[in-house]
């Protein structure tokens, strides 16, 4: 699959990236965190694909498994009206503000950010904190 | 750019629907049931030294037993019940089938501590040697308080059959038959647990009983905890228990009370870790969660771990939805590569849980943190100038950005 950004043409293997994302959805689903943390870098170090457009297909590829664990919570009844109402209206700004300073700041930038997120949670895993 | 209209009316549907099932769900349990007075011969007495709490503190009870016995303290909130769940995929030991039944129930009280005399301590620690393992209904056992235990046994708890990727998307599968008293207690006790999850929630040893069978005990109530009359109960024996004492629990604005976390908060807090965590989320191109749940966690301990998931991960659904509604408009996004990784993705999480069973975590865990700093590594070296030396089309997306970066400058002068 060929995938244009400004420019530039940059040839995908969409099957390098449907298997990895299966594997991630396997793993993450497990682990009970979204997979936006494996996302990404899948989607840079094995896709070779521009940051820019990584932060925001990435988003787009885990939307849809964060919508049925969304559900799956719901059911279970693991849900708080009152703490989910304090919570939504920053999320939602959050998603206004990031891609306002994604597109202000150089994607090398944007990338070490990532890096930080990634080295977040290897931390968490290993038990660090 | 067709393509990208056609998908936001979807994604937007997605959000109104489940908003819509969100905000359905604020009715109020039903009030608890009044314990029992149990009038014994020797009915131990109590006193509390004071009859109101500010958000949590420190209470003093005391009173006179019957010598030569343990004194154990049952204390729960009266006015607020919680909803506990518990999803029983382990193996029968008697048929070796896995059940697959999922338990719950919505009267459970919003908090629930048995206090007991203070040379158990060692058991305590024993039993926390196990990790998460660990069993309350033994560890009641053990410490001769399941005497003391008889407010979740008499919740009313509901059965449902269900299968494990039933259980994927949320379906609880059809109902059974109500369970005896015996089974009903035996039950509670596990989602006690589920619900409460470490020891020193449920069980502390606090209670000094003196050779005459006068008995003292500080009573420490956690900050952000449920408002209002809490009980407590001392107990001997099954038929031997003392009149039930109240105290008050008041919190005051900024602090909520969470109906379904069953605590309160400062609800402040959560808005700006949330608007925080968001923007580097979605900067990064994930929701955020994986940094929310283990912040919050950390930060608010009142606050039971699944309530957490189970909020965050709609919080970020949100922060997702609208980043990518964002994105799409300075075309950062590429749709058929998201919507295909996606759908692969959906798959994987079908299989996944199914893999838990078979597998522990611990190990993986270890890995999995391993993987990541490496992966984290390869990223920074493709931000490296040795890098980008060698690979020209990230040269001229840089250079792109320079560009635009100007031309926005310009504009503005």
């Amino acid at each position: 699959m060929k995938i244009e950004f400004w420019g530039q043409e940059f040839q995908v293997n969409m099957v390098v990236g449907c298997i990895g994302g299966f594997l991630i959805a396997i793993m993450s689903s497990m682990f009970g965190f979204g997979g936006g943390p494996f996302m990404v870098p899948l989607m840079t170090v094995a896709l070779r694909l521009p940051m820019y457009l990584v932060v925001g297909s990435s988003l787009l590829a885990i939307f849809f498994n964060t919508s049925v664990s969304t559900m799956r919570h719901y059911q279970f009844g693991n849900f708080d009206l009152y703490f989910f109402l304090a919570m939504f209206p920053a999320a939602i700004l959050g998603g206004y503000i990031a891609p306002q300073i994604a597109k202000r700041v150089s994607p090398l930038v944007v990338k070490r950010i990532a890096c930080l997120g990634l080295v977040l949670l290897a931390l968490n895993l290993l038990g660090v904190y | 750019m067709k393509k990208k209209a056609g998908m936001m009316p979807w994604l937007f549907a997605a959000m109104v629907v489940l908003l819509g099932v969100n905000t359905a769900n604020s009715e109020e349990t039903g009030a608890q049931a009044p314990p029992q007075a149990a009038a014994a011969v020797a009915a131990p007495t109590i006193v509390l030294d004071k009859a109101e709490l500010n958000n949590g503190g420190s209470i003093k009870v005391s009173g006179q037993a019957p010598a030569g016995k343990p004194v154990f303290l049952e204390v729960w909130a009266e006015d607020h019940t919680v909803r506990a769940n518990r999803f029983d995929s382990e193996v029968d030991k008697e048929t070796g089938k896995r059940p697959y039944v999922f338990y719950i129930t919505q009267d459970m009280p919003a908090y629930y501590k048995t206090f007991v005399p203070k040379e158990l301590q060692p058991k305590i620690d024993e039993a926390k040697k196990k990790g998460k393992k660990w069993s309350y209904s033994e560890l009641l056992k053990d410490l001769g308080a399941d005497v003391a235990y008889t407010v979740p046994a008499k919740a009313k708890i509901e059965r449902y059959q269900s299968t494990l990727m039933a259980s994927v998307v949320g379906s609880r599968g059809t109902l059974l038959d109500a369970m005896d008293d015996k089974e009903n207690k035996k039950r509670s006790m596990q989602l006690v647990k589920a619900r409460f999850q470490s020891i020193d929630k449920v069980v502390a040893a606090a209670v000094d009983v003196k050779p005459d069978g006068s008995y003292t005990a500080d009573i420490k109530i956690r900050e952000g905890l449920a408002p209002g009359k809490y009980t407590i109960v001392a107990v001997v024996d099954k038929k031997v228990k003392s009149e039930p004492a109240t105290f008050d629990n008041k919190i005051a604005f900024p602090l909520v009370y969470l109906e379904n976390a069953g605590t309160s908060l400062n609800i402040f807090y959560p808005f700006f870790l949330s608007l925080g965590v968001a923007i580097f989320g979605v900067l990064m191109g994930a929701g955020g969660g994986f940094i929310m749940n283990p912040l919050l966690l950390a930060l608010f301990p009142a606050l039971p771990h699944t309530i957490v998931a189970g909020t965050v991960t709609p919080t970020v659904l949100f922060s997702q939805g609208s980043g990518i509604y964002n994105y799409s408009k300075i075309k950062f996004i590429n749709w058929k590569l998201g919507c295909g990784i996606g759908c692969a993705m959906l798959l994987g999480g079908f299989i996944g849980p199914k893999l838990t069973e078979m597998i522990t975590l611990d190990q993986f865990k270890f890995a999995f943190g391993w993987i990541l700093l490496i992966l984290a590594a390869l990223m920074l070296w493709q931000t490296t100038p040795g890098y980008l030396a060698k690979n020209k089309k990230e040269q001229s997306i840089l250079k792109e950005f320079k560009k635009r970066a100007e031309e926005t400058a310009k504009g503005k002068n």
